[in-house]
This record gives structure tokens, sequence and C-alpha cells, in this order.
């Protein structure tokens, strides 16, 4: 179990990395996804060997302003789905997939969702229940609702 | 040690909750709110009528929560806390919001 092993490799490398990995004992892909870092996008992708006991971390980063990245259907065909999910869900651009048609949402409308600079539309629509000062106490400090970014505010710094 | 109580349920104790609104506004998922009023109380002997906050209604919306037992771990009173429980089908979605009745604590299923 090597759990921590994490590769990071160039954006350029980033398929024939995993061309590497399958062929040198580690077929399974278990995951692909993406984190983002604020200007950077960091596509993590992790594979294993047959018995789960080895397995090693993919990693390269990628611009968030522009995320384009080679897609890893042609090496791992199990990275279809996860590619679809992240490109809906993160703005990605998988060069190369061959099916990239949204996975689940309808329609590729609006801002990617898990994006962190995505305003979350239900946060903004409906009144926060902690507004609500049944004590009329007023609190001196001025906190945000969890879940919403000042940035996403009338006049918020971006 | 005794074992962890199970993450069924989240049950209010409805004589210890002040109102404070801290479990509303941590709430990650805004699952809760609640609705209280003022009310002065006149204790003999005492000077002048205290004003206390009266708790009128108190809904944990189990559509939105997420079980992540914030609420149950900021309260200061420990007016809230897990208990074992099942049966949280509903008819729609409007009967996943329970409210101060629902949330008496009972163990059983309802």
């Amino acid at each position: 179990m090597i759990a921590d092993d994490m590769l990071e490799v160039a954006v350029a490398e980033w398929a024939e990395a995993a061309r590497e990995a399958r062929d040198g004992g580690l077929p399974f892909l278990e995951l692909l996804t993406v984190v983002d870092r604020g200007d950077e996008l960091d596509v993590v992708a992790r594979m294993s060997d047959a018995s789960g006991r080895l397995s090693l971390g993919l990693m390269t980063r990628v611009a968030a302003d522009a995320p384009r990245i080679e897609s890893l259907a042609a090496v791992l065909p199990a990275a279809s789905w996860h590619e679809r999910e992240v490109a809906e869900m993160f703005g990605v651009v998988f060069d190369g997939h061959p099916d990239p048609r949204p996975l689940l949402l309808r329609g590729t409308a609006g801002a990617p969702p898990l994006r962190r600079g995505t305003p979350l539309a239900v946060r903004l629509e409906r009144a926060w229940p902690g507004e609500v000062e049944p004590a009329s106490r007023r609190r001196s400090r001025q906190q945000l609702p969890p879940g919403v970014r000042p940035e996403w505010l009338p006049g918020g710094s971006a | 040690m005794t074992a962890p109580t199970p993450h069924h349920f989240i049950a209010l104790i409805e004589d210890a909750c002040t109102s404070c609104l801290i479990c509303v506004q941590e709430c990650p998922t805004w699952c809760i709110s609640l609705d209280s009023h003022h009310e002065e109380v006149s204790e003999p002997g005492a000077r002048r009528p205290r004003t206390v906050s009266v708790l009128d209604d108190f809904r944990i919306d189990y559509g939105l929560c997420m079980y992540c037992g914030i609420c149950v771990d900021l309260c200061p009173f420990d007016a809230l806390e897990w208990r074992p429980r099942v049966g949280y089908q509903a008819e729609g979605r409007d009967d996943l919001v329970h409210d101060i009745a629902r949330l008496d604590g009972g163990t059983s299923d309802g």
C-alpha cells in the first residue's frame, strides 16, 4: 500500500504517465477528479493494481482560466465518465474525449458548479435563517452566512 | 468508554434551548430555523422584571441536513443531542421538515 505516493507530471505528459502506470502493473483507474486551487486546477488520478493494495496517484496542474488537458479515455476507457463529470463540474476541456456529453447535469449553461468562484444560486436566492434576530440582539461582528463567499455579493472583492 | 450514539436523529431538548441562534447560524446547509419572542418575567423580590426569550418553534429540514453534528457540538446549553431513531419516510418534501413537536426526542418511529 503506497497510498501517499503522488507523482506530479507535466500536462503534456499526462496521458503518457497514465499509459506507463497502466502498463507497469496498475491497470485500474480508481479516481479522476480536480481540486480547485484558485489560479490553477490540480487534476488528480489514482491507479491501482488488481489486488487494490498497490496504487499510485498522478497529478498535474492546468491553468484555471482555460483548463485543457488530454483525455485519458484512449488509455483507460474507465476515465470516460470521470472526465465527463469533471468537464461539467469544473469546466475542464478534455482533448480527444470520445463522448464529451454532460454526464449528470442537464445542459451546460452557466458556470461550472464545483468551481470555488461559482456562486451557489440557492445561497443568494434564499434568506439566511440566521438573519432572524428574535432576541433583538445584533451581533457586533458582521459575518457572512456559511457557504457564502464575499466575492458573490454585490460590491464584494473578487 | 461507552459506545458512540448513532447519528440518526437530532433531538431538541426544548427546556434547555435559549433561542441563541448559534446552531442556526453555524449550520452549513441552512437546515435549521427557529422562531422566538421576548417575555418579561416578574419574580418575587426582584427589583425589575427580567426579559427572557421564549422559543416558539424550531425546525430542522431533514431534506437538507447532512448529519454533520456541528449544531450538536456547538450548542452551549446542550439543547441538541443525537438520538437513535429511524423512520424518515415522507410523503413529500415538506414532510421532511420536522418542527418542534417532532423534534421532541422521541426514540420511536414517527
